[in-house]
């Protein structure tokens, strides 16, 4: 069975199409305040359908569903999701929501030099987390418990969170071993 | 393995270091330095231009600065003119850039140039510029600066094959005792013994202050020649006898087991098939070292040691004057500072400067014949490799 195969049956098949031509319009995500900081300052991307056409990564997550997508094609699975397959270059692609947990393949921490908008979140961990059961390793912030108290190996929980402007992202939790 | 030979027959830097001055001052500051280290170098025999710049749009809001550049520096290329961006390896590619040209009999006199300007009133900005290298939209809002992931590196390379905090201090301890034999190095004239390095303070865990290489502002440039034209302008010419560049990835997520750099073993490769020589064969190796780890795999991934054996080839001093191979003689990142778009230029600065026997004594290498340069971006994402050949004819 192949990595995407086992991503399939880990998750369940998705069948929902990927944002290409012709598919129905995603709702709208609705009225924002005002971006805290000018877009050429800002690490958090655009998340509405009039920005990116992976407008679903952010519907999806905002209901708490980390996905992803992979090629109908070729069945290659993608990190981050894409609108065309980097193997076969295809664009019929679909959703598949991701595993909501995963284990620490390494980590550190930023004890300085953070760049604008995060000085006060100093000190924050960061670690490659690899998911449960898919061939993916995703880079995030580790919440929950300081730098010193991880361990590689360790059990986080992926958290969907709203970034306080509207727009959310993803980040890890540290579970109890 | 190209129509002609090409020469590096030239070169100079700034001082590195917080400098109370403009990025475009700097490309004028480069300039008259470069006509004054190559005397017979004349402006209108320049016929292109490339200049190696990451992120003068973020630290110099400045977009098109290769014309910028080129009245900067007094020069009116008629070939070629751009400018070269690959992060940190931005000054590399610039050389690479006019190697091909000059190869291809598109140019036959052509200046490779690095400017950066990397120290800004907020350091927290010039911190953001550094995540803009990485995959924005998916690793920035996770803070993605560069220590956090070299220090992912040292966690899984300590982790695998045992690298200690005093191995890293032993490639921090050698490159700053060069950097004190280099007066236009930023820690120049500064003591980083051992036990002092092991008690600065931590920035990304396991790394320390001493561990990574810093915020610099400085430009560097050289000149490429036709093998023809080598003679007109030095008598000691540094041949470019082979290139190899490997990116496998960009976003974090495919950075791989991180301990070692495959990319680097394929870059590495290539530039030994096309020069026809292998690591034995090198004299000394200005290698990438934005953090101490880095030096470390980058031994190991170039076939200096094998794997898991860098930070005892660092600790027994065979990367040192005497060793295998002289590492890092300029001083290397750590010591000289980084300003991304200058230091491939300064590695290769320091390359014809050793050819040339015009260093000074403490970090000389004797009769050195062949050198490797490693100039890498990125997360480790981009290895870009060139072998030079002193002291012989075209």
């Amino acid at each position: 069975m192949s990595a995407s195969e086992k991503a399939h049956r880990a998750n369940g098949a998705d069948a929902e199409a990927s944002g290409s031509a012709g598919e129905p319009a995603a709702k709208p995500t609705g009225e924002r305040p005002p971006e805290k900081r000018p877009f050429l300052l800002d690490f958090f991307p655009l998340e509405g359908e009039e920005a990116t056409r992976l407008s679903r990564f952010y519907e999806r997550l905002r209901e708490g569903r980390l996905s992803t997508t992979r090629c109908r094609a070729d069945g290659e699975l993608h990190w981050p999701p894409r609108v065309a397959c980097p193997r076969c270059h295809g664009e019929d692609l679909e959703w598949l929501d991701l595993p909501e947990s995963g284990r620490i393949y390494a980590f550190s921490a930023v004890l300085g030099g953070a760049p604008l908008g995060m000085e006060s979140d100093v000190p924050y961990a960061v670690g490659l987390i690899d998911l449960d059961g898919v061939p993916l390793r995703l880079f995030g912030r580790i919440e929950g418990r300081p730098w010193s108290a991880l361990a590689i190996g360790d059990p986080v929980a992926v958290e969907p969170y709203d970034v306080g402007d509207g727009r959310v992202f993803y980040r890890f939790r540290a579970l109890d071993a | 393995m190209s129509a002609r030979a090409v020469a590096l027959v030239g070169g100079v830097t700034t001082p590195f270091g917080v400098r109370p001055t403009t990025w475009a001052e700097m490309a004028q500051e480069i300039g008259a330095a470069l006509f004054r280290a190559v005397p017979a170098l004349r402006t209108e025999d320049v016929d292109s231009l490339f200049v190696g710049a990451a992120e003068p749009e973020r630290f110099a809001f400045q977009s098109h600065v290769a014309p910028l550049v080129a009245e900067q520096m007094g020069l009116r290329p008629r070939r070629i003119l751009q400018r070269t961006e690959l992060a940190c390896a931005s000054g590399q590619s610039a050389i690479r850039s006019a190697y091909a040209a000059i190869a291809a009999g598109l140019s036959d006199v052509a200046v490779a140039v690095g400017v950066e300007k990397m120290n800004l009133p907020s350091m927290a900005e010039a911190n953001t510029s550094m995540v803009c290298v990485m995959d924005r939209p998916w690793d920035g809002p996770g803070g993605a600066t560069a220590p956090p992931f070299f220090a992912m590196v040292a966690q899984r390379h300590m982790r695998e094959y045992g690298t200690t905090e005093e191995q890293l201090a032993a490639v921090s301890e050698k490159n700053h005792r060069f950097a004190n034999a280099n007066p236009h190095a930023q820690f120049h004239a500064k003591s980083f013994r051992r036990e002092k390095l092991r008690g600065l303070p931590l920035v990304a865990p396991p790394l320390r202050l001493g561990d990574c290489s810093s915020m610099t502002d400085g430009a560097a440039a050289v000149v490429l020649v036709a093998e023809d034209r080598a003679r007109a302008y030095t008598d000691t010419p540094a041949w470019i006898r082979g290139t190899g560049q490997y990116s496998d990835f960009h976003n974090l997520a495919h950075a791989g087991e991180l301990s070692r750099w495959p990319g680097l073993t394929a870059a590495a490769g290539e530039a030994f098939r096309s020069a026809g020589v292998g690591p034995p064969d090198i004299d000394f190796a200005e290698l990438h070292d934005c953090f101490s780890i880095s030096e470390i795999v980058e031994y190991e991934a170039i076939g200096f040691c094998a794997p898991g054996e860098g930070g005892r080839f660092v600790e027994d001093g065979r990367s040192d004057l005497g060793g295998d191979v002289v590492v890092n003689p300029r001083g290397g990142l750590l010591g000289c500072g980084h300003p991304l778009g200058a230091t491939g230029i300064a590695q290769a600065v320091e390359v014809h400067d050793q050819f040339a026997r015009r260093v000074p004594a403490a970090r000389q290498v004797p009769n050195p014949e062949w050198a490797l340069v490693h100039n890498l971006s990125g997360s480790a994402n981009v290895h870009s490799v060139m072998i030079y050949q002193g002291g012989r004819a075209a």
